[in-house]
C-alpha cells in the first residue's frame, strides 16, 4: 500500500485524490482529437496532402517535373518550391517561442537562426520536407503523385558526427548561418561562456579535490500517440485551421505572419490533443503553411497528416557534457564547470534553449552558494533529425551531467552524495541546508531503503548467480517555478456566472493531457467557495478557439495548472464586485453594506434577512455576470522547490540486462492542487525517462543518413510489462507566490530518471557507463566483458 | 490502397451513394489483390454492415479505417498503423484484435465491437475514468490510448475474470500509453475485475 499524500492546509477542493474532470469523455472514447475533426464525413470535399520527403541527407533539387503527377486521376495540385507564392515566403524556423508568450515574425525567439524555407529546394536531413508537396482526392493518390513526381537531385556531401561537423572542411549545412556549422552567439541565447561567476580556474587550482565526468545524451523523440495533423480551408472569410499544435495564439500569429492575413481573418480551433511532451516545438511548423497555400489554391479544404514514421520528426537535443567540479576534503564544493557540444541536427530551433537556458537557471538557482562556477555551450549543425523541445528541454541532458559528477566527487571524498547534496546546493533566498531539498531528499532516501542497500560500488551481494543490485539518485531544481512568475506573459481567465448559479469558466489552454484542467476547475471552485459552488456546477470547456476564445496558455515549462488558477483567484475577486454591485441595486442599497457568503447575499450588519444569490439573480432582467481579466503573473521572488528520483537497479553481469526494481519520485509542489493529477505526472513521467535511459535510440546508417527505425517495433517505448514498481511522493515544502503558492510538476518528473538509474546501475556493478542509452552491450564493454 | 475512383466518386457533392463504374482503376497498383465485386457482411456494434469490395469500399481497406472512415467510430484511433501500438484496438466475436492490421474483407462474417458499442455506464470505462486510488495516479491523461486499451482490458477480463496484478502486465503490454499511466491503468483493471465480479453483468 502506497503512503497517501497529506496536504499542508486542508482545502475543500484542492489537494485531494480525485477522478479527472474528462475521464469519462476520454475513457468512452468521445474526446475528439484533429484527425477525428477532421474526417471527411464532417467535410465532403476534402483533399489530402502528402509531402515530399528527401531520401538523401544533403541534396539539392535542380528541377521537379510535375506532368506525370499532375496527370493522375484525383490529383488536384502540385505545389513546388519554384512555384512564386512558395518562394515568396519568407525564412522561418520552429522556434519562434518558447510559449511563454505570442510573437511576431520579427520578434520570434531564435531569429538568428532562420534556417528552415517552407517547402524549399535544399534537404539537409533524410526525411526533410522539401520540394513538394501534393493535394489530391485521397492520400494514397497524393503518395502515388509523389512517386511520379521526377525530382532531380544533385547530393552533397553529409556529416552526421557534431564532432566532425566542426572540423575544418567538413559539408557545412547552413553556410549563410553558420559556415563552420558551430552556430554563431546570438542575442538572446547569449555567448557561448553564457555564465562565469568569480574566478573558476584559480578556484581549480586552489581545490583540494578535482573531479571530472564525461556523458553522452542522446535523442530519444517524444512519442506521443495523436499523429500531428491538420486541416486548413482557405475561403473569402479567410483561413481556418483544425491542428493538434498546442499553442492556439501562436498559431494564429504564425499563419498571420507568414501568409501576410489580418489576425481576425486567421481562425485556429483545437480540441484534445493526444499528448505533447514538447513535440512540434511550439507550433511554427512549415507544413501548417504549405496545408494552407494548398487549400488556397484548390478553393478546397486540405487535411495533412503524419504518418508514424514522419512523427519522428523531432527529437531531444543530443549534447556531450564535460564537467568539472572542485572542492575541500570537508566537501565545500568551491568551483564548478560545465561544458556541452549540442548536436542541433539540420535546424537550430529551440538548441539553445537547451543548452543554455536551461542550465543557465539550473546554475543560477542550485549553485547560488558556490562562488565559482562557468558554463559553456556550443551547438553544431549536423545532416540529422532536428533536436527539439522535449519534456524537460535541456534539464535532462543537464542533469545526466551534473549527477553523474556529483556522484563521482561524493565517492572520491569518501561521502554520501545526498550529505555532499545538502551541504552545497539551493537558492540564493535560502541558507544551506536547503529545506525543500532536505525535505525532498530524505523522503526518496527512506522510501527507496537508501541506507540498507547503498554499498559500495559493485559490492553487493551477488544473487542468483550474475546479478547485482544498487541504488542511486538524482536531484533537480525545478526553476521553472519562479522563473514563470518573473517572465511569463499576460494570463488571460474569465468567469460567468448565470443566474442559477452555474459558472462557466475561461480557461483556455490547448488540453494535452497534463491535467491543468482539472486544476483549474479544483482552483475555481475554491476561490469561488463565496458560491457555495460545487465541482458540477463549474463548466470548463476543453476547446480553443480563436474566434472565440481569450489568449490560451500554453502548455510549457509545466507552469499552466498554477499560472491559471492564481489569475482566476483574481477574477473570482472581480467577480464578487460586481455580484456585489447588482445586488445592492436590487436590493436599493449600497454594495459597502452587503457580502456574499455561501450562495447567499448578507447584511454586514445584519440589519436585513438574508437573500439566496440564485433568487436576485433570476428576477428580471436576467444576464450572466461576467469578468474577463488579463494579467501577468505575481513576479514574487520565491526561490525554488526541488525534485528527485531515486532508483533501484538489478543487473544481470552475464547478459548485460538492467532491470529497473523501483523509481520513487519526489516533489515538492509548494501546494497540491489536484493529487490524483500529480501522481500521474510523477508515475506517467517515467515512461520517457526509462525509455530514454535504457532502451530509446534513434540508429543511423552512417553510410547513408538514414534513420533505420522510424516506428514503434525497432525504437522501443516501454510497455506496461517493462516498467518497475513507481512510488510517487508529494510534499509541500517550499511554498510559490499567490493565494495557493503551487507549482507544475510534469516535465520535472522525466528529468531525473536517466540519471538516478545510471547512477543506481553504478553502485550495482562497480563500473560506469555515461552515454545513452544504456543497451545491454554497453553494460559488458564496460565490465570488460565484450 | 484507395483507388483514384474512390476519390472521384467521394469528391462529388452531394453526398450520396452513387453506383460507381464498375472498371477496376489502372492508375494506382492496387497491394493486395482480392476479387472486386466480392460482397461482405459482418456486424458493428450490433449492426448489420454489407459492402460489396471494390464498389463501395476499396477492396483493400483496413477495418480501422472503415470504422473510422466510413461509419464516423472515432473511438478507434489510429497511432502507429503498424500493429504497434495497440491504440485501434477492437473486439472481433469478443477476442481483441488490432483493426489497423486487419483488412475490413477479413471482418466478414463476425461481430466487431468498438468503444463506441460498449454501454455507457461499462464497468471497464467506468474504472479507467475514475482511477484515483492514491500511489498510482490516473487511469489516463492525454486519452488518446485509453479506448484501446479499455477494449483489450475487456477481451483480458472476459477470458480471465480474476487476473493478478502481473497478468494485468502481461495482457495489456500490447498497447502503449506514453503519458506512462500504465500503474493506474493496471489499478483500473484490477477495480473493473472486482466491480465486474460483485455486480454480474460483463
Amino acid at each position: 500500500m502506497k503512503k497517501p499524500f497529506t496536504p499542508r492546509v486542508r482545502r475543500k477542493f484542492l489537494g485531494q485524490y480525485r477522478p479527472r474532470s474528462d475521464g469519462l469523455e476520454k475513457a468512452s472514447g468521445r474526446a475528439r482529437y484533429a484527425d477525428d475533426l477532421t474526417l471527411r464525413r464532417r467535410f465532403p470535399d476534402l483533399l489530402y496532402a502528402r509531402v515530399l520527403r528527401s531520401p538523401y541527407p544533403h541534396a539539392r533539387i535542380l528541377s521537379i517535373d510535375t506532368a506525370a503527377a499532375e496527370a493522375l486521376p484525383g490529383v488536384r495540385c502540385v505545389l513546388t518550391c519554384f512555384d512564386p507564392e512558395v518562394r515568396a515566403l519568407r525564412p522561418t524556423n520552429a522556434g519562434w517561442t518558447d510559449g511563454v508568450d505570442t510573437v511576431s515574425y520579427e520578434r520570434m525567439m531564435w531569429r538568428r537562426f532562420r534556417d528552415r524555407r517552407v517547402l524549399g529546394d535544399t534537404a539537409h536531413w533524410v526525411g526533410d520536407e522539401v520540394g513538394a508537396v501534393v493535394a489530391a482526392e485521397s492520400e494514397e493518390v497524393a503518395e502515388e503523385a509523389l512517386r511520379r513526381l521526377k525530382v532531380r537531385w544533385q547530393k552533397l556531401p553529409f556529416v552526421l558526427d557534431p564532432v566532425a561537423a566542426m572540423q575544418p572542411g567538413a559539408p557545412a549545412v547552413h553556410p549563410d548561418i553558420a559556415p563552420n556549422n558551430v552556430l554563431p552567439e546570438d542575442e538572446v541565447g547569449g555567448p557561448d561562456v553564457f555564465l562565469n561567476k568569480g574566478d573558476v580556474d584559480a578556484a581549480f587550482a586552489a581545490a583540494e579535490v578535482v573531479v571530472e565526468a564525461d556523458s553522452v545524451h542522446h535523442n530519444p523523440t517524444q512519442g506521443g500517440l495523436d499523429p500531428w495533423c491538420c486541416l486548413c480551408h482557405w475561403t473569402d472569410e479567410g483561413l481556418t485551421v483544425w491542428s493538434n499544435s498546442y499553442e492556439a495564439d501562436q498559431t494564429r500569429m504564425h499563419l498571420s505572419q507568414m501568409l501576410d492575413l489580418p489576425l481576425h481573418r486567421v481562425r485556429s480551433v483545437h480540441e484534445f490533443v493526444g499528448g505533447q511532451f514538447g513535440s512540434r516545438d511550439t507550433g511554427d511548423q512549415p507544413f501548417f503553411v504549405f496545408t494552407a497555400l494548398l487549400s488556397k489554391r484548390c478553393g478546397r479544404p486540405v487535411k495533412f497528416r503524419y504518418t508514424r514514421r514522419e512523427c519522428f520528426h523531432d527529437s531531444r537535443q543530443p549534447a556531450i557534457y564535460h564537467a568539472k567540479a572542485g572542492a575541500k576534503h570537508d566537501g565545500t564544493i568551491t568551483a564548478l564547470e560545465f561544458s556541452s557540444l549540442g548536436d542541433a541536427g539540420a535546424y537550430a530551433d529551440h538548441t539553445m534553449f537547451a543548452l543554455k537556458f536551461a542550465p543557465l537557471e539550473v546554475a543560477e538557482t542550485t549553485f547560488a552558494h558556490v562562488p565559482n562556477v562557468r558554463c559553456r555551450s556550443l551547438a553544431v549543425y549536423t545532416h540529422r533529425l532536428p533536436g527539439c523541445m522535449m519534456r524537460g528541454v535541456g534539464n535532462s541532458q543537464f542533469n545526466f551531467s551534473m549527477g553523474l559528477l556529483f556522484d563521482k566527487l561524493a565517492e572520491r571524498l569518501g561521502m554520501d552524495p545526498i550529505e555532499l547534496v545538502l551541504k552545497n546546493f539551493g537558492h540564493e533566498h535560502e541558507g544551506l541546508p536547503n529545506r525543500s531539498l532536505r525535505e525532498v531528499l530524505s523522503a526518496g532516501a527512506e522510501r527507496i531503503g537508501w541506507k540498507e542497500k547503498r554499498h559500495p560500488p559493485g559490492q553487493g551481494p551477488l544473487l542468483e548467480g550474475e546479478r547485482r543490485r544498487g541504488v542511486g539518485f538524482s536531484f533537480h531544481p525545478a526553476w521553472h517555478a519562479e522563473w514563470q512568475e518573473l517572465r511569463r506573459g499576460e494570463i488571460q481567465v474569465g468567469l460567468t456566472l448565470n443566474p442559477d448559479g452555474t459558472v462557466l469558466l475561461e480557461a483556455p489552454t490547448v488540453e494535452t493531457g497534463t491535467g491543468s484542467n482539472m486544476c483549474n476547475i479544483l482552483g475555481c471552485a475554491e476561490a469561488l467557495s463565496f458560491l457555495d459552488i460545487q465541482l458540477g456546477d463549474i463548466r470548463f470547456a476543453n476547446r480553443v478557439d480563436t474566434a472565440h476564445s481569450l489568449k490560451d496558455c500554453v502548455q510549457t515549462d509545466s507552469a499552466v495548472a498554477y499560472l491559471q488558477s492564481e489569475a482566476l483567484v483574481e477574477a473570482a475577486r472581480l467577480l464578487q464586485g460586481e455580484i456585489l454591485a447588482r445586488a445592492a441595486k436590487k436590493l436599493s442599497t449600497d454594495p459597502a453594506r452587503l457580502d456574499v457568503r455561501e450562495g447567499r447575499i448578507v447584511f454586514r450588519d445584519d440589519s436585513r434577512p438574508s437573500v439566496p444569490l440564485r433568487q436576485l439573480l433570476m428576477q428580471p432582467d436576467i444576464v450572466p455576470i461576467s469578468v474577463r481579466l488579463s494579467r501577468p503573473p505575481l513576479s514574487q521572488r520565491t526561490g525554488v522547490p526541488y525534485i528527485a528520483t531515486f532508483a533501484e537497479v538489478e543487473v544481470d553481469c552475464g547478459t548485460g540486462k538492467v532491470e529497473v526494481q523501483k523509481l520513487v519520485v519526489v516533489n515538492d509542489c509548494g501546494t497540491v492542487m489536484f493529487a490524483s493529477g500529480a501522481e500521474a505526472q510523477q508515475v506517467g513521467g517515467q515512461c520517457i525517462g526509462l525509455g530514454e535511459a535504457l532502451t530509446e535510440e534513434i540508429v543511423y546508417d552512417r553510410a547513408s543518413g538514414q534513420p533505420l527505425n522510424f516506428n514503434w517495433i525497432d525504437y522501443a517505448i516501454p510497455t506496461m510489462a517493462d516498467m518497475p514498481d513507481i512510488e510517487p511522493v508529494l510534499l509541500e515544502v517550499w511554498r510559490g507566490g499567490g493565494a495557493y503558492g503551487a507549482c507544475g510538476i510534469g516535465e520535472g518528473t522525466v528529468t531525473c530518471a536517466p540519471r538516478a538509474i545510471l547512477n543506481a546501475i553504478y553502485n550495482a556493478i562497480g563500473s560506469r557507463v555515461d552515454e545513452l542509452p544504456v543497451k545491454p552491450e554497453k553494460i559488458l564493454r564496460a565490465l570488460g566483458k565484450a | 490502397m484507395a483507388s483514384p475512383r474512390r476519390a472521384a466518386r467521394r469528391s462529388s457533392p452531394p453526398r450520396r451513394r452513387p453506383r460507381p463504374e464498375p472498371t477496376p482503376p489502372a492508375s494506382v497498383p492496387a497491394k493486395i489483390a482480392l476479387p472486386p465485386g466480392r460482397s461482405i457482411v459482418f456486424s458493428v456494434n450490433g449492426k448489420t454492415v454489407r459492402r460489396t469490395l471494390g464498389w463501395d469500399v476499396p477492396a483493400g481497406m483496413k477495418l480501422s479505417e472503415f470504422l473510422r472512415e466510413e461509419l464516423g467510430l472515432t473511438g478507434v484511433k489510429v497511432a502507429c498503423g503498424q500493429g504497434a501500438c495497440g491504440a485501434c484496438t477492437v473486439l472481433l466475436d469478443g477476442r481483441a484484435v488490432l483493426s489497423c492490421m486487419m483488412l475490413l474483407a477479413q471482418a466478414d462474417g463476425h461481430a466487431v465491437v468498438t468503444i463506441e458499442g460498449l454501454p455507457a455506464d461499462d464497468p471497464v470505462i467506468r474504472a479507467f475514468a475514475e482511477q484515483s486510488a492514491p500511489g498510482h495516479g490516473t487511469a489516463l491523461q492525454c486519452g488518446f490510448c485509453t479506448p484501446g486499451f479499455v477494449m483489450t482490458a475487456k477481451a483480458l477480463l472476459a477470458e480471465n475474470p480474476a487476473p493478478t496484478l502481473e497478468e494485468v502486465r502481461q495482457g495489456l503490454s500490447g498497447n502503449l500509453c506514453r503519458c506512462g499511466c500504465y500503474q493506474g491503468i493496471a489499478q483500473a483493471v484490477l477495480e473493473a475485475a472486482r466491480r465486474l465480479r460483485e455486480g454480474g453483468a460483463a
